[in-house]
């Protein structure tokens, strides 16, 4: 027992736990001094989500869409390009989506899944400039993504207004997806599960959506980590150097993370027209852009720890949308304490320096019997400067 | 307005003038990235500082009234958050980049929260009374008849803008504390081993690019327009860092980069009363910055090559020179 606490999967945790409870401490603290009643106002952020099955339903589709973006992250981090073009390739897919889905005159079934294709071509498509040329001339791809998203969603916008938009519609949006080519509900229509099936379908509208996202995660873990390109796309990730001189096509792996990355985000791009919000509406994505940066680092960039920091996440944000329209506190402040949390999850060497710390007031206290400052930890925390 | 208007209203000095006001709020970010950069700490915050900036700026000037305690204010708020990167990047190993995310995430959530609190509104401060910086009309120069009117009688931000350029080259080239700074840039451990203290100098590069970043934050929301407004800088916290880059990391290749991204801003202001539509013509910065950094990348990438060759052709000749001494 002793060894899995000083274990390095231990310490991650402690690091994330801590992290999160700083985070969710500095945003009460936040509140005490914004809000006249700073305790219900907290109270309905954290405990919002579960408060009905309707919230309950919400924080699963806001979740879905968090796990996907965070399996974007994890697949282009992992390969060490700071690629951040997932809201651009998003915000596309989720209009080639909605255009299948309104416009195409075939059957049901043939239509949803030609809806998702196209979202995903779309979405993989459209990282494809930036990524050739960070693969071919090494062009900064942090900033090549970024101004690609604020095309992509003018793009968006142009073609909302000027082609999908009817006149007589009175917000931004084009008209609702029919019934019949949405994404049915999760539960199968089984004799069984009749009773549950009707009092979740009344309250939610959570899809199949659910069984696409955990079969993405098993997908993307396992190409990551079972495959020949996972292994190729990692090493890369460690050490272009070394992968070139190893023999990988640098070139050609630095293309796919993005590529296939591409795809997921097309993917939740899907869901947000198909199961969200059933038609394709002016800023679907907005908020969502960094988000995926959030949950991957949270999950220490594990495709199988994904899905608990979306859930976290989703839970937070269904919580801030919960504590807006009860209180006098704005959505907002969970930004705050992601991009905290975020700076204290990767901050290497915050828990050595605190260790160390310890170490030191306990080596003051006991005369230098016992705690000599832990050298060791803050040598493994100096070996990660990147 | 027929596209003949519109050319020759890019001619005329109205247009140029225009660039020039473009261009400030590019060449602030750009000189803050510019210092970041070569001291090796490449300040990806730039566009979060550029909003907390224009958000404490407008502010401060609606609370107080008085401009210059704004400004101040400002850039005070701007140096904070650069130095909240830096103390997590420099000294609690945060990767640079996911840092810098995380600045900006928190400096767009943050502005929005405080101004819904502070205004009651989320999108932007115009309920409130803010003020503005004065223009500056030269006083020699406004009497020229075409420079006159391109180059005087802009927001005092501006001439500030184009002398930081300067000043940011004679602190680079001429000074001993911006030598010091390139050397930790180039060469962290020697500049170590010279008795330079690499953490502090790049806090402190990190803090003057903050100031820099603020500066242009101000720049929108208190002499392009008069009010802040969510997510001002709109991306032009990134198009500086392009611009760096883009100038090969020199202040005047910079500037002229940053110009260059300015025009673009300008020509598709100028567009955007022809009948094309506007959401297409707003794309034309973005594109540009990626089109400029495709070049520039490749170009980088041709000069290497030849070098390689070059090294190659004189080894080659030095090897065969000696074979024929050996002789």
């Amino acid at each position: 027992m002793k060894s899995f606490f000083e274990s390095k999967g231990f310490r991650e945790l402690l690091r994330i736990v801590l992290a999160v409870t700083i985070g969710l401490a500095l945003g009460f603290i936040i509140t005490l001094f914004v809000s006249k009643d700073p305790v219900g106002a907290y109270k309905s952020f954290l405990l919002g989500p579960i408060s009905r099955l309707n919230r309950i339903g919400d924080w699963l589709e806001e979740s879905l869409t968090l796990i996907l973006l965070g399996l974007v992250i994890c697949i282009v981090f992992g390969a060490s390009q700071w690629y951040i073009g997932v809201e651009g390739q998003m915000v596309l897919g989720a209009m080639a989506a909605g255009c299948v889905a309104l416009y195409v005159p075939i059957p049901p079934l043939p239509r949803i899944l030609l809806a998702f294709l196209a979202a995903m071509i779309v979405g993989a498509l459209w990282g494809l400039i930036p990524a050739l040329l960070k693969a071919y001339y090494n062009a900064n791809e942090l900033v090549t993504s970024l101004m690609m998203n604020t095309v992509a969603l003018k793009i968006f916008e142009y073609i909302l207004k000027a082609f999908i938009m009817t006149p007589k519609s009175r917000s931004i949006s084009s008209e609702l997806i029919e019934k019949p080519f949405r994404l049915p509900t999760f539960i199968p229509n089984l004799p069984f599960l009749q009773g549950i099936r009707e009092i979740w379908m009344k309250q939610t509208s959570v899809t199949i959506m659910v069984y696409i996202v955990i079969a993405a995660v098993i997908i993307v873990y396992y190409l990551l980590y079972k495959t020949p390109f996972g292994y190729e796309l990692r090493t890369v990730g460690l050490n272009t150097k070394f992968a070139h001189y190893g023999g990988i096509n640098v070139k050609r792996t630095i293309i796919m993370s993005i590529l296939v990355s591409g795809l997921v985000a097309g993917l939740a791009g899907a869901h947000l027209t198909l199961a969200i919000h059933n038609k394709i509406i002016s800023n679907m994505t907005s908020g969502l852009g960094f988000e995926g940066i959030n949950i991957a680092i949270l999950a220490g960039n594990n495709p199988l720890g994904v899905p608990i920091a979306g859930l976290l996440y989703g839970y937070l944000r269904a919580g801030s949308d919960v504590m807006e329209r009860s209180s006098d506190v704005s959505r907002e402040l969970v930004f705050v304490i992601q991009a905290m949390v975020l700076l204290l999850v990767t901050a290497e060497r915050l828990l050595p320096t605190i260790q160390k710390r310890v170490a030191d007031i306990k080596e003051n206290s006991e005369n230098g019997t016992n705690g000599k400052p832990d050298v060791k930890n803050v040598k493994e925390g100096d070996s990660h400067v990147a | 307005m027929s596209l003949e208007t519109v050319i020759r209203s890019i001619f005329s000095t109205l247009f140029l003038a225009s660039v020039i006001r473009i261009s400030t709020p590019i060449i602030f970010p750009a000189m803050g990235g510019l210092i970041a950069v070569v001291t090796g700490v490449p300040n990806m915050a730039l566009e979060g500082i550029m909003n907390v900036g224009a958000f404490v700026g407008v502010m401060v000037s609606a609370y107080t009234g008085n401009v210059w305690l704004a400004i101040l204010a400002g850039i005070v708020a701007g140096v904070l958050m650069a130095l909240l990167l830096g103390l997590f990047h420099i000294y609690f190993k945060t990767n640079l980049f996911i840092g810098g995310l995380a600045v900006n995430l928190m400096a767009s959530g943050g502005t929005v929260f405080l101004l819904y609190i502070m205004t009651g509104d989320k999108g932007n401060s115009a309920s409130v009374k803010s003020l503005s910086v004065p223009n500056w009309e030269i006083p020699f120069f406004k009497d020229i008849p075409f420079l006159g009117d391109v180059i005087s009688g802009h927001p005092v931000f501006t001439y500030l803008a184009f002398l930081s350029v300067i000043l940011v080259y004679i602190f680079l080239y001429r000074t001993r504390f911006g030598t010091h700074l390139r050397a930790v840039g180039e060469n962290p451990e020697a500049a170590t081993t010279l008795g330079i203290d690499v953490k502090k100098s790049r806090m402190i590069a990190l803090a003057i690019s903050g100031v820099f970043a603020a500066l242009g934050g101000m720049n929108l929301s208190m002499a392009y327009l008069q009010f802040f407004q969510k997510e001002m800088a709109a991306g032009r916290g990134w198009i500086g860092i392009a611009a760096v880059h883009l100038g090969a990391r020199k202040p005047l290749g910079v500037l002229f980069a940053s110009i260059l991204f300015g025009f673009a801003d300008a020509i598709s202001n100028q567009l955007g009363s022809l009948n094309i539509p506007s959401q297409l013509v707003q794309t034309i910065p973005y594109i540009t910055t990626v089109v400029a950094l495709a070049v520039f990348a490749i170009q980088q990438r041709q000069a290497a090559l030849e070098r390689m060759k070059r090294y190659q052709k004189e080894h080659l000749e030095a090897i065969s020179a000696n074979a024929s001494k050996a002789e």
